[in-house]
């Protein structure tokens, strides 16, 4: 081997090359299998309970493990659309979530533009102050959000689930980062051009950047869609719950029924499944830049 | 650039006044009150007598919090670096693999990460059903042909919330590994492989330097991630019996304050927690700085 | 430094008027009280080497930059203060600066739609800029889907469609490779012919100023070394950074004894025993006794070595035949000296040679290297 890294374009000797290409197909074919294997078997659970949600409830509980069902059906679903107030709760998640996603971007991309272009007294504590609460535990803060929110008048409502979810430090930093990287022509043709700052920031560095803006905002919307603590805290009646605390709720209202808990789950995750099946790419990136990697 | 003083400082004036309201609001004030009442025996709504320290010494003295504590710690154990070295052999392996089967792969190990917690704890509580869970199908030869609850015999509770949060957040690491992987340019492999290094040697010499960061990063984040445990621990002890002896830090702060009403108390204890994750978000801070930096 | 009229003729009002600007960044100084007018009408490059504060004098022109100390006139009135939009200028920047996420029609519409105009009046401005600068095939691709020379059009139709009183371009050219170098320099004379608008040029090609420019302004280390219309820096050089920096290959140096000054005519002494005559513009004080020849090598001419017209006489180092001419570069008691000969020479390395002297084109250097 070591000769032919001296001598890189002469041919190499026939023999051993092949002996190692034997020896790599059969490691890459276990390997490949190996990784194959745990991809089914992680996603097994979730087929699982995805298709437990098609079989009737007698079929369920049947002793046997059946990967199809025998009768497919859709009682379940239609059972818990009919009987819960899930739609309710996706209107309650879609218009929370929603809110959250708008309200944290544009206010994101605001102070991350200010701290990145501007010069005003006091941009350095704020910077320091956002990168501070970068370490904060929000769950940390549950009893006195709730107290706020209670002073507020807020508690069991939409605006209460909403409000303690705007703060989001790493949204911020991330449009500072992308904004500083912006190279300063741009900004000088624009003020050429008769831009003034918010000009400037809806027309050229928004616009400059809308994969991340795309991408913040699917991850913010998921993260506030699948949020359970707070709304579980803040809600107490049962129109003002979100999906993902209300499907916890159903198991009372049925008592033990599998394919009723089951399908009433899966509606709950639909939208953010697809969600992320459409947009594969932008979630990844935005989860680089999350965990802080710049992609 | 020239332009006057007064402009910029309106446009800044503008454009941070909906951080400065909503972080002046919703965190500086909150968590100055937080420290607040806990000196106080107020109640979760409320005013309260001024106690000094009792709070934190009831904390201290009683048994309940210590133990939660260190359910805290030892689920973070169970969750935290398992997920990390797991991530990394699935990231070695996804890695290898090419084109669709690759985002295939991935696909199935990310899925899980999106669901709402709720969803995971429903799949999973129908995957260890005692009666009719599948799992019970490998449970029951190992248990004496018995079904066993597997969610409410104490000793196998952390352990298997771990296994449940480790499918449900694999899929994070992955991807963070993975990208690692990326960047490690394959002509080093092909200069490795000319040199005749052996598989095993390439690993060590060559990925896992590289990828040694990423590992470090990963494992910061869980850390800090699974300080904050509740989610799980609350859905699978819901129907609430025996809670005391898997309780969490984040489910000790809700218990005082939302069942106990004792305000002062959980927030106490809420600034214990934040003490802990603060240290660690310095660390981690300090280690992506000294990442930025290279 | 008073105005040198444009080549154009006409009433050359000022219309860019610099007054004892300085810039400073902390410590450095980029520009030191500088002071300089732009006639109305006129094409004016800024010619110098690297980091001599071209660009920054332009960016303070354009109001990017705030001024030190000095103010700044447009049309005679101060606009030391005034923000870059208010300023009636434009400026094409050599990275170009096109919005990667408009098309070139939004591009060149942008500062109209910032500044309110009506839907039908950006649509004919636009497509007035885009008939000028022959666009109008583009119109709706990106940036990113243009080339080169595309972009470069692009860039310069936004400055167009706001029809302004002053163009600024900072080094347009440098991105592009030779051929559409000089393309874009044509369509730029043409452009500055139809518009007659006042045009300031950054650029550190000579050719590049030489050839578009009326005016050329020399800066050296963030002064002016030198303005005038590009035959009078090649011929009457003021000092010896322009005539240094001006011309391909460079001026020759020689050290000279200065013997006699009479009637605007010095007497030196060439290393080498010789003398020449040479023009001087006042009558230098006796006190300089040695001081710079400054010889172009095209008014150097090779005779035999041995002739009685012979300045100097050398030895050739090397021979470099370019076709149309020759350059010649020889070993001298003055030192290394560069001549150009035509294509023809017969002349090898090694063969000793004798330099007759054009002494009307010589030019003298005091030890401060100002002109004498
Ligand atoms: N923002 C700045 N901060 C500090 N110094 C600067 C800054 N901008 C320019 N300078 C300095 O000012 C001097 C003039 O810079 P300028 O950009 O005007 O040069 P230039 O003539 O345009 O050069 P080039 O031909 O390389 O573009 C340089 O010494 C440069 O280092
Ligand atoms: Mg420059």
């Amino acid at each position: 081997m070591t000769d032919t890294a001296l001598v890189s374009d002469a041919p190499p000797p026939a023999a051993r090359p092949l002996v190692r290409l034997r020896q790599l197909d059969l490691f890459g074919a276990v390997v490949t299998l190996a990784t194959l294997a745990g991809a089914v078997v992680w996603a097994f659970p979730l087929y699982w309970g995805l298709v437990t949600t098609f079989k009737p409830e007698t079929e369920i509980v049947q002793p046997g493990v059946h990967l199809w069902p025998q009768n497919f059906t859709f009682e379940n679903y239609a059972h818990v659309l009919m009987q819960t107030k899930i739609g309710l709760w996706y209107v309650n998640s879609l218009v929370t979530s929603g809110a959250v996603t708008v309200i944290v971007v544009v206010m994101a991309a605001a102070a991350g533009y200010a701290i990145s272009q501007l010069e005003f007294p006091g941009r350095r504590v704020f910077w320091a102050m956002i990168l501070a609460s970068f370490m904060v535990p929000i769950p940390a803060l549950i009893v006195n959000h709730f107290v706020l929110m209670s002073q507020f008048g807020w508690i069991n409502t939409l605006q209460g689930v909403v409000a303690p979810q705007l703060i989001a430090p790493v949204t911020v930093i991330i449009y500072k980062q992308f904004f500083d990287s912006v190279p300063k022509d741009f900004r000088e043709a624009a003020v050429m051009d008769g831009a003034n700052d918010f000009q400037l920031l809806f027309r050229i560095y928004l616009p400059m950047n809308w994969g991340i803006t795309t991408a913040l905002a699917i991850i913010t919307f998921i993260g506030a869609w699948n949020l359970f603590l707070w709304p579980f805290l803040a809600v107490s009646s049962e129109e003002k719950l979100n999906v993902a605390v209300g499907i916890t709720q159903v198991h009372d209202a049925f008592g033990v029924q599998y394919g009723r808990d089951l399908a009433v789950a899966m509606l709950a995750a639909l939208p953010v499944a697809i969600v992320y099946l459409i947009f594969q790419r932008r979630v990844t990136q935005a989860i680089m830049l999350s965990a802080g990697i710049k992609g | 650039m020239l332009k006057s003083k007064r402009a910029e400082y309106f446009a800044a004036a503008v454009l941070m006044a909906p951080f400065v309201v909503i972080y002046g609001v919703l965190f500086v004030y909150p968590t100055i009150k937080m420290v607040e009442l806990s000196f106080t025996n107020a109640p979760l709504i409320g005013p309260g007598k001024w106690v000094g320290l009792d709070n934190y010494w009831r904390l201290a003295t009683e048994r309940l919090f210590p133990t939660a504590v260190w359910n805290t710690i030892y689920f973070v154990l169970l969750s935290a670096l398992p997920s990390t070295l797991l991530a990394l052999v699935v990231a070695l392996g996804v890695n290898r693999l090419k084109g669709w089967a690759q985002s295939v792969a991935l696909a199935a190990f990310f899925l899980p990460y999106i669901l709402p917690v709720s969803v995971v704890y429903r799949i999973w509580d129908w995957m260890f059903d005692a009666n009719f869970g599948i799992a019970q199908y490998a449970i029951a030869p190992l248990d004496g042909g018995q079904h066993l609850s597997v969610f409410r015999t104490i000793p196998l509770f952390m352990p298997m919330v771990a296994v449940v949060t480790i499918w449900w957040l694999l899929g994070f690491n992955v991807l963070l590994f993975v990208s690692g992987l990326r960047n490690i340019s394959t002509e080093i492999y092909e200069a490795a492989e000319l040199d005749g290094a052996s598989r095993w040697a390439q690993f060590k010499r060559i990925t896992w330097p590289l990828i040694w960061p990423v590992t470090v990063l990963v494992l910061t984040i869980q850390l800090i991630l699974q300080f904050k445990i509740f989610d799980q621990v609350y859905l699978f002890t819901q129907g609430g019996y025996r809670v005391d002896s898997t309780m969490v830090m984040v489910q000790y702060i809700y218990r005082e304050a939302f069942q106990l009403n004792k305000g002062g108390l959980a927030a106490s204890a809420s600034v214990v927690l934040f003490v802990l994750i603060a240290v660690m978000s310095v660390l981690q801070f300090q280690l992506l700085r000294a990442r930025a930096q290279r | 430094m008073s105005a040198i009229p444009g080549n154009k003729g006409g009433a050359a009002a000022p219309h860019v008027e610099l007054r004892r600007v300085t810039k400073r960044y902390g410590v450095v100084t980029a520009i030191n009280d500088l002071t300089l007018t732009v006639e109305k009408g006129s094409f004016t490059a800024l010619l110098g080497p690297s980091g001599c504060g071209k660009s920054t004098l332009l960016r303070m022109i354009a109001g990017l930059e705030r001024i030190s100390a000095g103010q700044c006139f447009l049309d005679g009135v101060d606009v030391t203060d005034v923000a870059p939009a208010k300023r009636r200028i434009a400026m094409v920047f050599q990275s170009y600066a096109l919005y990667p996420h408009m098309t070139t029609r939004q591009n060149i519409a942008f500062s109209l739609s910032l500044a309110g105009a009506s839907r039908k009046e950006q649509d004919e401005r636009t497509h007035e800029v885009a008939r000028i600068l022959q666009l109008e095939d583009y119109l709706d691709r990106r940036p990113a889907e243009l080339s080169g020379g595309q972009r470069q059009r692009v860039a310069i139709g936004r400055a167009l469609v706001r029809h302004p009183e002053v163009f600024l371009f900072d080094e347009p050219l440098s991105n592009l490779d030779a051929k559409l170098r000089v393309q874009m320099r044509l369509e730029l004379a043409k452009l500055h012919a139809t518009l007659h608008a006042t045009m300031i040029y950054v650029t550190h090609d000579q050719t590049e100023a030489m050839t578009l420019a009326d005016k050329i302004v020399v800066l050296d280390r963030g002064r002016v070394a030198q303005v005038g219309s590009p035959l009078e820096l090649y011929n009457r050089p003021a000092n010896k950074f322009v005539a240094a920096f001006i011309g391909s290959p460079s001026m020759n140096f020689l050290p000279v004894g200065l013997t006699a000054v009479e009637g605007g005519i010095a007497t030196v002494a060439l290393p080498g025993g010789r003398t020449a005559r040479v023009r001087v513009g006042g009558a230098p004080a006796k006190a300089v006794a040695t001081a710079e020849l400054g010889v172009r090598p095209e008014h150097l001419s090779l005779v035999v070595a041995d002739d009685a017209n012979a300045a100097l006489r050398g030895e050739v180092a090397i021979v470099e035949h370019l076709g149309n001419l020759t350059l010649l570069y020889v070993d001298t008691p003055a030192g290394q000296v560069i001549v150009e000969g035509p294509g023809n020479v017969s002349v090898r390395s090694g063969d000793t040679v004798g330099l007759s002297l054009r002494e009307a084109n010589a030019r003298l250097f005091g030890a401060d290297g100002a002109s004498l």
